[in-house]
């Protein structure tokens, strides 16, 4: 138990993962509608979409677990009408593509 | 897992040894109610043989020189820390024929802020214009004091030149004097130059309590080697050896640092140094054995203090039920709850919690469950601790049913999630399919600034991930 508790540490800690997270980058027009800003970390662009969401009460009525796009979300999330929100990690992280060093 | 619950960390302690005592002594100026406000005496540890250590303090009527000094709030004469002003209002003050105490006087003119040099010089103002007064040596200890309270780090030659002053007026810097100024020292964060102080100034003669205060706030701010350094050094220098509470100190700040090798060294350093452990000392011994994961021993531990007649305390048994508990002894554990009762203590949150904590280890949820409802029963209520080890096991043995349930009251009551339970708790949302309900709770871990957003993120990420 201390050593799981330690490396889960060790991987939020890890400098590199953690720039990944919030590192700003510019997003493309489509996202800056959602967002509102030029520049965004791929932490800060999932809590905009997911309380974007929560805002506009975009899940569905009957399975909480999947979410009804509207136009704006389609756009930035491969135009599809609906997206499960296990999903939403990965499809956010197709906007912030690994940098080449 | 491998820490103590903070719920255990804090016993309480029975603060009205804090209190003041009216002081006997001639010395204190005012008879000042509350002598520990500036310069707490509380040693700044949380170690059980703080009681102890501030009992005796107050025992040995050194307060009472302390209370020359810390004046809660001394009536403000004096505005800048300019001499020319101050000589001048004093000079109004004696001829006003008003009663104004000399040293109120002083302190107030030490609390504008005057440099030391300055100070001295209006204490000799005053008994120029105060025929009457004559500095006593806690005179001496408010400028002392002040001089120990300047911010100039890594510089103690203008203390050492006041010792010398002290000496030469007819009142040697004696253990009260010492104390003062190693506490003031401290206080302004001047630890280096304390310790510095007591190897250099050999006429101060540092008692048992100054030396284990020193030593407690070396082993707080400074590294270990720096402690023993400081030990080695005073014992070749002065002839001062550590004791019983120097070791308890010692022990309990290498397990505040997880620092196992030096714990276990620690440990058989004691063995052999032939010192008696008390009932305080055992109690980090058992702590240490908790964080070193050989719990069993706590047993051992247990019955040695028995067969030296110690009466162990509400720390001791709860360490113990923490140490049977992580073992897996949860049998034992509950037994001592018994035996507790027997003798006087009542098992409080912390007891409660390391036993519910064990259960769920076990697998024992449903019992962990029923701990928690006699709990309750008997007017204690959970904490968070508590709610976080118990949702942590249900989410483990599959009760997410009644983990909901406990979710529910943790997030009406506003408390935290641990980062373990956090996860715990995630990835058994994630594995039966309930997606929203784990958003929902990264929301709340950010929202109750249980966790950092990174981290929340990251944990729902992974969770997510392994669905898949």
């Amino acid at each position: 138990m201390v050593l799981r508790s330690a490396t889960k540490k060790a991987v939020a800690e890890s400098p590199k993962r953690l720039a990944n997270l919030i590192d700003l980058a510019n997003v493309p027009s489509t996202l800056r509608e959602v967002v509102g800003q030029s520049q965004i970390s791929r932490l800060g662009c999932f809590i905009r979409v997911w309380s974007y969401i929560k805002e506009q009460n975009l899940q569905d009525a009957v399975d909480m677990n999947i979410v009804n796009c509207d136009d704006k979300l389609k756009r930035i999330l491969l135009g599809k009408d609906q997206i499960k929100l296990a999903e939403l990690p990965t499809l956010i992280k197709l906007h912030f593509p690994k940098q080449p060093k | 897992m491998g820490k103590l619950p903070p719920s255990m960390r804090s016993a309480p302690l029975p603060l009205s040894f804090f209190k003041p005592r009216p002081s006997p002594s001639t010395q204190t100026p005012n008879s000042s109610p509350a002598p520990e406000t500036r310069k707490p005496r509380t040693p700044l540890y949380k170690s059980p043989a703080k009681q102890k250590k501030a009992t005796k303090k107050i025992e040995s009527g050194k307060a009472a020189a302390g209370g020359a000094i810390s004046v809660p709030s001394p009536p403000q004469f004096f505005h800048s820390p300019a001499l020319s002003e101050a000589t001048a209002i004093v000079d109004s003050i004696a001829d006003s024929s008003s009663s104004a105490d000399p040293h109120s006087l002083l302190h107030s003119f030490c609390n504008a802020g005057a440099s030391p040099t300055d100070s001295l010089a209006l204490l000799r103002h005053l008994s120029l214009r105060f025929p009457s007064f004559s500095p006593t040596r806690s005179t001496y200890h408010i400028l002392l004091v002040h001089s120990c309270l300047q911010p100039t780090i890594g510089d103690i030659s203008p203390i050492l030149t006041f010792l010398d002053l002290m000496s030469s007026s007819g009142f040697p810097p004696d253990s009260s004097s010492t104390d003062l100024a190693i506490r003031a020292l401290c206080s302004a964060s001047r630890e280096d130059d304390a310790a510095e102080l007591l190897l250099r100034g050999l006429s101060l003669h540092p008692d048992p309590f100054t030396y284990n205060f020193l030593v407690g706030r070396l082993a707080k701010t400074r590294s270990l080697s720096a402690v023993y350094s400081f030990i080695d050094e005073l014992r070749n220098v002065a002839g001062i050896h550590p004791d019983r509470i120097t070791y308890t100190i010692l022990i309990d700040s290498v397990c505040r640092c997880r620092n196992l090798r030096e714990a276990t060294r620690l440990l058989g350093v004691l063995k052999h140094s032939g010192i008696k452990p008390d009932c305080y000392l055992y109690n980090n011994i058992m702590k240490a054995y908790c964080m070193l994961d050989q719990c069993g021993e706590v047993m051992e531990v247990y019955n040695k203090m028995r067969d030296e007649g110690i009466e162990p305390d509400l720390v001791t048994y709860n360490t113990l039920i923490y140490g049977l508990s992580k073992a897996g002894m949860i049998d034992q554990a509950k037994k001592f709850l018994n035996v507790m009762a027997n003798s006087g203590y009542f098992p409080d949150i912390a007891t409660y919690t390391s036993l519910i904590s064990g259960m769920c280890r076990k697998g024992d949820t449903l019992g962990a469950l029923r701990l928690l409802g006699e709990m309750e029963e008997r007017g204690c209520s959970p904490n968070e601790f508590t709610y976080n080890a118990l949702l942590m096991g249900l989410c483990k043995a599959g009760r997410l049913d009644k983990g909901m349930e406990l979710y529910k009251v943790m997030t009406n009551g506003g408390m935290k999630l641990e980062s373990p339970t956090y996860a715990t708790f995630l990835r058994t949302l994630c594995r039966t399919n309930k997606i929203a309900e784990a958003y929902e709770v990264f929301d709340y871990a950010r929202e109750s600034k249980s966790l950092t957003d990174e981290v929340a993120y990251s944990t729902l990420e992974s969770s997510l991930k392994r669905i898949k």
